[in-house]
């Protein structure tokens, strides 16, 4: 038998890759896999870094919080400086 | 708005669970709550006494602190503590911009006011209580809190 294959539609699904058994963002309490507050759309629009300290934030939401001066570049999560893994 | 996403998830979360001795009364908004809370223990200052908690959020939450103080009426008085004027402002470092973190919650804020009360052992004001309250009008977010004891 011979088949001729007209059309087909693929399905895949995603997660971020994460270390940490928690799967909200401390700051947004959405998901990672989510977006933060003001994102329509998750994914590659809204990322996730993870710091030195090895804490994990939604990019918008940890840049709303080291952008002011309050937050004296420590992270939320233990206070230790903020500094991306990596960068 | 980042202050009414998150805070709809919070009240979400407070449906369906939420620590001993707090309660949630209102919450109509998001901008302003009304939290109940009581000590756990039996520290005799606050035996049998429930008191009420105002949050008021702005749309910068939770980057930015909610102002939080104490009301009081018939029922609710302001708890006596070395650290809550008699106006119900509260001194606490968590809630200035000095110790505030977005990872605190309206749930945690209330836990850490309990605890602060049960840790309590003194039934009196801050010192200069009188004339704060008489002179005081700034809300207090603006006002410059030099956190010194470390003990509560």
């Amino acid at each position: 038998m011979k088949v001729t294959i007209k059309q087909w539609n693929a399905v895949a699904t995603w997660r971020w890759d994460m270390a940490e058994d928690d799967d909200v963002c401390g700051i947004c309490r959405s998901a990672y896999d989510s977006t933060c507050s003001k994102c329509k759309y998750p994914g590659d629009e809204c990322p996730l870094l993870m710091g030195e300290c090895n804490h994990s934030f939604h990019m918008h939401c940890i840049i709303a919080w080291v952008r002011q001066e309050q937050s004296q570049d420590r992270c939320p999560m233990c206070r230790q400086p903020w500094k991306e893994k990596g960068a | 708005m980042f202050a009414s996403k998150r805070l709809g998830k919070e009240l979400g979360k407070l449906h369906e669970h939420i620590a001993p001795g707090i309660t949630l009364v209102s919450a109509e908004d998001l901008k302003q709550w009304i939290m109940d809370i009581r000590v756990l223990d039996d520290n005799p200052i606050y035996k049998d006494q429930v008191f009420r908690l105002k949050f008021s959020f702005s749309n910068s939450y939770p980057i930015e602190a909610p102002e939080v103080v104490f009301i009081s009426d018939a029922q609710h008085p302001i708890p006596m503590h070395p650290h809550v004027y008699s106006n119900g402002i509260i001194c606490l470092d968590l809630l200035d911009k000095a110790a505030w973190s977005p990872v605190h919650n309206v749930e945690s804020i209330c836990i850490s006011l309990q605890s602060m009360l049960t840790g309590n052992s003194k039934n009196e004001r801050p010192p200069g209580d009188d004339d704060f309250v008489r002179r005081n009008t700034r809300r207090p977010r603006d006002i410059n809190w030099s956190f010194h004891d470390n003990d509560v």
